[in-house]
Formats: structure tokens, C-alpha cells, sequence
């Protein structure tokens, strides 16, 4: 550590009592030796250094050793140099340049470097995982006064030894009066974990065709665990009916080791559903029955491959009320066998650029081994991409789904809603959803501005495909959300307008199951 | 040394169009400007002119936690006088400061960095603010004609430079409480970092 105080210390060195006895040695004294210390000889030009080097050997020049220490601090403008001269036992002269660091205003203003350190505490790792030497380097701070700067380098240290971590410091008091405990937090980071909390989503939504919507899930979080209690209230934004309700959520990403995780949710929804969608199901007996209400079991289990990859495998129970006895008149079971692959990779925030990929892959198949009397497989692939540098942000979207069999109307896939398709209606593409999707969205945003493309498809398997796209505007401050969107492969002008309050569990991503 | 006191114009923030129209424009650029023409004071000592704004504050949200984690915290100060609202930039005044907070004192510590370096203690936040504010002037000189023929304005802006202040994100976080508490704060911390009011005419007696 060099500062200015070494530097002072140093230099009154020569004026202690020990060394009264000893003259100074007078101007033409030969110089044994010369050195620099505080820094590397080599981080001073090679002329200097040579200059440096001859001076041994020659008579003592007061006058030349402060040009020469003028020469250091120009060369090296946040030291200061001071030249020590010092007798020798054979009537030589011995120089030292010292050399210290500048202390830096900042730093050196905040008052509290007149305390002293009574301890530092590293909490959140064990102290036995870091370097030796900066285990050792953070005790020296003990003792001595505060200084900042030393204490910013070594949370830098902390911070490059623990990438896994997110560093913070803190000062605090110390037991005694005049002591001060300095204090750094390691607190995991999120991209180190091993798996992903279910992406979930609260949001309020307006849209202009389709009304007021909201989720709202509550989580009760810590590290491993999250508790969350769901309502739902006209909720028509992720499927074809809107729905109504409540359930809780459970999930935790510890069983015993980081690696395992269990998910359990149990929700009932009471389901309204619009004409258009009731038209279309009437006109088309062979799409599954609407239902007055739903009430889902869902227990899965994750296993995490790598940090980025897990897999997870569950059943979902459901059951559903007959809207009316003319559709069925007890209730139907739609219980499916869940599988999933998710990917998801986070860049580290200290990184001035982010790129952030989650990508999923989920297989649901409603058979008669779990005693569902619909029968289906839906496949469903979806990546998500975003990468931001400083306020640009880039997020590309693609869903590709498939679904084959007899499957219950909220398993069906639809496009034109707050995220997908913005500047198109749902209930105009496909009101009672189809069972074939692909989608594409490219959206720019500068701070919170935003522009996008959306383009996509919504389909039966024997009917014709119809490639549909929109692009349109948003604003984004914080988690409100403004946006405008207009379909383009129309002949109708007509836009489309959401807006609302979201908040996303995922960095990046729609939220449809 | 001279008080000087708001003429009889009208103060700014009075409900004109305009008024409401820089206030739009600036929440959606994430600065705030605030009319405070009402609280704020122009004193002469000799030939410079300096402010008194006690509703200016600086010490409080983000920076103000990281005072209270014993770091230093810089704030820029600028002091514009100005033709009229929102008009170019006639004479300026600019200085750096360096907070922090004493632990064990529990008061504010303030440094003036560059030359002249003066420094005061022990004080509370709202004293430590007056104190920057005292040190930052512009001098009479430079105003020309402003103030003795033709009335003036001032716009106070303050930068404070906290460096491990997280970067704003646009959507993603938990809806538990402590997301919503982060979601909602995280515009005062932007707040807190840049800081602006306006107010005006003032004129110098003689």
C-alpha cells in the first residue's frame, strides 16, 4: 500500500530521535547507491532509469535529485516522489526516491479515514475459498485507518476472485468508540445457479380489442424457495378463454442439492368466453368442448444438467366443468404426462454487454394411462434472445407448437395479444386458437422507447396456412408499458393498443405455457 | 452583502403550458425539473451571486445508502443564469464535492474538490447541501445587462456520481413486494442522480 501518509512517514523518517545522531550528509558526497521505491523501476522511461542508475558513483547533487524527482511525478502524474538522502557507514550517500500514490480527493475525503479497522468480515463465502494472499491482504486492513482506496481494490479483487458472486461493501461501527468494521457482502449471483424458478408472469393489461385483463401472482420469495398465491381477474391474454380465479404456487430449486428442484401449483379458474370463439367451436365438432371452469393439479420435478441446461418431467390433472350438459355433462379429465428441456443462459452484469438466451422445449400428452378422456401430444418449442448494451437492447422471439389428438381448448395455441402478433386481434385469427403456431418477433429498444416486427402464423392442421405480420411502437418506462401496433398484409388500416403494468420473472420471453 | 429578492414578475411554475409541457417532456427523458421559484433565494456578497435553495436536495435515495455504508459520494453542482425559462446559458458557475458520512458522529462531511479545497463537518444533510450551494457562484460581472436592465433566471442542476449504482433495467423483476419496492424506486434513484430545478426572474437591487 502507498499513500501519501507512507510517503510522510517515510520521509520523517530521518528526523526521528534514533536518527538525530546521524548528519545529513552535505552537497559532493559521493553516492553509493540509488534507488526508487514505491514502484517498479521499469514503469519509468528507459532515460530516466539510465539517469537514475549513473548516480552512483557521483557527488551528491541536491539540485539534480529534485529534478530528477520532478521528472517521476511528470512521467507518472498521480504519484508524488520525494528524494531521502541517508548517510552510509563509509561516509557515502545512500538515495532513495520514494514513491507513493497520490491519494485520491475522493477518497481522501471521506471523513472516516480517521478511524481505525477493528475488523472485516467477508460474509456469504467461506473465507477458506479465497486466495491466501487476499485473505491476507483484507486482514492487513485491521489496525490501521481507513482507507478507501485500498478497500475499493480489494473489493475488486473480491469481486474478479468470486465471479459467481455479486460483491458489495460496507462500513459500519465497531465495538469501540473510534473503530470501524468493514463489511463485504457475497451474495450469489443468479446466472450461477443451477436452476430456474417456472417463468410466471403479473401483469394489468388493456387492449383495445379485448378488454381489461390482469395476473396477479404474488411471490413470497427467499433464495431457494418461492411461495405464490395467483389471482387472476378477466385474464384473456396468454389463451382463448379469459379466465378467472385463484391457485397457489409452490416451487423450490433445493431438494438436497442445487440440482434438484420440485414444482407444485393447484389453481381453479372460472372461464368466460366470447362469441366469436363459441361460434367457431359450435361450427366445428371435432375441437374439445368449452367449460364453465378448470381446476389444475400440476406437480413436476427439475434436474438440472448443467447451470444452463435442466430438464423436468410431472403430470398435470385437470378438470373441467361442462359449460353446459349439451357440450358434456359430467366433468372431463384432460390429465397429461409433462416432459421438458430449458436452457437459459445469463451473461455476467459486470460485462458492459449483456446476451441473455432462454429456450424451452415442453411435451404434454394427455393419455388414458392417467385416465384423461382427452387424448393429445402438444409439442411446443420456444427461444428467446435478448442482447443489451448500455441503453440499446435488442430481443428477438420465435415459437414454433404442434399439437395433435383431441386436446382441451386451453392447451390450443393463439397469436394477437399483448406480445405476440401486437396489432392484430386473437379473436380475428383464430378465435378458437389453432393447433399449429410459428412466430417471429424482432424488437429494438433505446431506453424505453421501442419498435418492433411481429410475424406469424395460427392454424389447423387441414386448413391453409396464413403468414401474418405487424409492427408498431412502444414505450417502456420501468414495468409500464405503452404500444401501438398495426397489422401490415391487410387491407383494413387499424391499429391496435395495449397498455398496462408487467412484471416478468424471465429476462426475456412470452409467457405461454 | 445585498439580499436580492424575487421582482414582482410572476414566478414560473405558475401553471403556463409551457411549464407543463417541459415537466412532460422531461419525466419521459428521466429528469426531473421541478419549479421551485417560490423556495428559491438569490444572495450578492461582493461580485458574485450565490443561491439558497432549501428545497433542493441531493442527499437522499441511493446516494444518500451509500453515505450511510461509509462511502464517499461526488456531486457536481452547476449554477446557469439564464435569459429567460429554459433559454441559453449566460454565465455559469460549476464545482465538485465530495460527501460522507461520519459513522460514529452520525453528520455530514463536505470537501470541495480543486482549488480553492475547503472542507466543512459535522453537519446535517440539509446543512451540507446549503454549504455547496454557498461555495458555488457566478460572478456579477458576467451577467452583463441581466439583472440590473433586464430580469434573469437561474437552473440549478446537481450530478451525483455513485459508480456502483445498478443499471436501470426495462421490465424484468419479481412482482413480490420487494420487486415492486425495487420496480418503483428505481425512478427516485435516477432522480436522485440528476437533479434539476429552474426559477426566476430575478433582478439585482442597486
Amino acid at each position: 500500500m502507498s499513500t501519501l501518509g507512507l510517503l510522510i512517514s517515510l520521509l520523517i523518517l530521518p528526523l526521528l530521535p534514533q536518527q538525530a545522531q546521524e548528519t545529513d550528509p552535505p552537497d559532493g558526497t559521493r553516492i553509493n547507491s540509488a534507488q526508487v521505491s514505491g514502484i517498479e523501476l521499469s514503469r519509468l522511461s528507459p532515460g530516466l532509469q539510465e539517469e537514475i542508475g549513473k548516480l552512483a558513483g557521483t557527488p551528491l547533487n541536491r539540485q539534480h535529485l529534485r529534478e530528477l524527482a520532478a521528472r517521476i511525478e511528470t512521467e507518472q502524474p498521480r504519484l508524488i516522489a520525494a528524494v531521502r538522502v541517508s548517510p552510509d557507514p563509509d561516509a557515502g550517500a545512500r538515495v532513495v526516491f520514494v514513491v507513493a500514490r497520490m491519494r485520491d480527493q475522493e477518497h481522501g475525503a471521506n471523513v472516516n479515514i480517521r478511524y481505525a479497522v477493528e475488523d472485516v468480515e467477508i460474509r456469504g463465502v467461506s473465507e477458506h475459498e479465497l486466495d491466501p494472499l487476499l485473505r491476507a491482504d483484507l486482514q492487513a486492513l485491521i489496525g490501521k485507518p481507513l482507507d478507501p482506496e485500498e478497500a475499493d481494490r480489494l473489493e475488486t479483487r473480491l469481486k474478479d476472485a468470486l465471479p459467481d458472486y455479486d460483491v458489495t461493501r460496507r462500513t459500519v461501527r465497531g465495538g469501540q468508540p473510534g473503530r470501524i468494521r468493514l463489511i463485504f457482502d457475497a451474495t450469489r449471483a443468479e446466472s450461477a445457479r443451477w436452476l430456474r424458478f417456472e417463468p410466471l408472469e403479473a401483469n394489468a393489461i388493456f387492449h383495445s380489442d379485448q378488454g381489461w385483463g390482469a395476473m396477479l401472482p404474488i411471490t413470497m420469495n427467499s433464495r431457494d424457495v418461492h411461495v405464490t398465491p395467483i389471482i387472476a381477474i378477466d385474464n384473456g391474454d396468454d389463451l382463448i378463454e379469459e379466465y378467472s380465479g385463484f391457485g397457489l404456487r409452490f416451487e423450490t430449486r433445493k431438494l438436497g442439492t442445487e440440482r434438484l428442484g420440485a414444482f407444485f401449483e393447484w389453481n381453479t379458474f372460472d372461464q368466460t368466453w366470447r362469441d366469436a370463439t363459441l361460434a367457431t367451436l359450435a361450427l366445428d365438432p371435432g375441437l374439445a368442448r368449452p367449460y364453465r371452469n378448470r381446476m389444475t393439479v400440476t406437480p413436476l420435478v427439475k434436474f438440472a444438467i448443467t447451470r444452463q441446461l435442466s430438464i423436468g418431467g410431472g403430470v398435470s390433472i385437470t378438470e373441467l366443468d361442462p359449460l353446459s350438459e349439451v357440450d358434456f355433462s359430467d366433468s372431463q379429465m384432460a390429465n397429461a404426462a409433462i416432459g421438458s428441456l430449458r436452457f437459459s443462459e445469463r451473461s455476467k452484469r459486470r460485462d458492459d454487454q449483456r446476451h441473455d438466451v432462454d429456450a424451452a422445449f415442453t411435451v404434454r400428452a394427455g393419455t388414458n394411462a392417467l385416465e384423461s378422456d382427452l387424448v393429445y401430444e402438444r409439442y411446443l418449442g420456444q427461444a428467446d434472445y435478448s442482447y443489451r448494451w448500455a441503453n440499446h437492447r435488442v430481443l428477438v422471439s420465435g415459437m414454433a407448437g404442434r399439437i395433435e389428438g383431441n386436446a382441451p381448448l386451453f392447451e390450443r395455441f393463439s397469436l394477437g395479444d399483448s406480445r405476440t402478433l401486437r396489432g392484430w386481434n386473437k379473436y380475428d385469427i383464430a378465435p378458437a386458437g389453432g393447433d399449429r403456431v410459428l412466430y417471429g418477433s424482432v424488437e429494438y429498444r433505446y431506453r424505453g422507447l421501442a419498435m418492433f416486427l411481429d410475424s406469424g402464423a395460427v392454424w389447423n392442421r387441414d386448413a391453409d396456412r396464413r403468414a401474418r405480420f405487424s409492427a408498431g411502437l412502444g414505450f417502456n418506462p420501468g414495468p409500464v408499458f405503452f404500444t401501438l401496433g398495426f397489422p401490415l398484409n391487410t387491407d383494413e388500416f387499424r391499429a391496435v393498443f395495449t397498455m398496462g403494468l408487467r412484471f416478468s420473472s424471465s429476462a426475456v420471453g412470452f409467457q405461454k405455457n | 452583502m445585498d439580499r436580492i429578492l424575487d421582482t414582482n414578475l410572476p414566478p414560473a411554475a405558475r401553471g403556463s403550458l409551457g411549464g407543463a409541457a417541459l415537466v412532460a417532456l422531461t419525466l419521459m427523458t428521466y429528469t426531473t425539473v421541478e419549479i421551485l421559484a417560490q423556495s428559491v433565494t438569490i444572495t450578492r456578497a461582493g461580485n458574485a451571486i450565490t443561491v439558497r435553495a432549501p428545497g433542493f436536495g441531493f442527499i437522499k435515495g441511493e446516494p444518500l445508502a451509500r453515505l450511510k455504508d461509509g462511502r464517499s459520494v461526488r456531486v457536481d453542482l452547476e449554477l446557469d443564469v439564464l435569459p429567460g425559462p429554459g433559454g441559453a446559458v449566460a454565465a455559469q458557475g460549476r464545482q465538485t464535492y465530495v460527501l460522507s458520512y461520519d459513522l460514529w458522529e452520525e453528520r455530514f462531511a463536505v470537501t470541495q474538490v480543486g482549488a480553492p479545497s475547503r472542507s466543512a463537518a459535522y453537519l446535517t444533510p440539509a446543512a451540507a447541501e446549503a454549504w455547496c450551494l454557498e461555495q458555488l457562484t457566478v460572478p456579477v460581472s458576467a451577467l452583463g445587462r441581466l439583472g440590473r436592465e433586464l430580469p434573469f433566471w437561474i437552473r440549478l442542476d446537481s450530478r451525483v456520481l455513485a459508480a456502483d449504482t445498478a443499471p436501470a433495467q426495462d421490465g424484468g423483476a419479481d412482482f413480490s413486494l420487494r420487486g415492486l419496492i425495487d420496480a418503483l424506486s428505481r425512478r427516485r434513484k435516477n432522480d436522485a442522480l440528476t437533479h434539476s430545478i429552474e426559477a426566476g426572474p430575478f433582478r439585482l437591487s442597486q
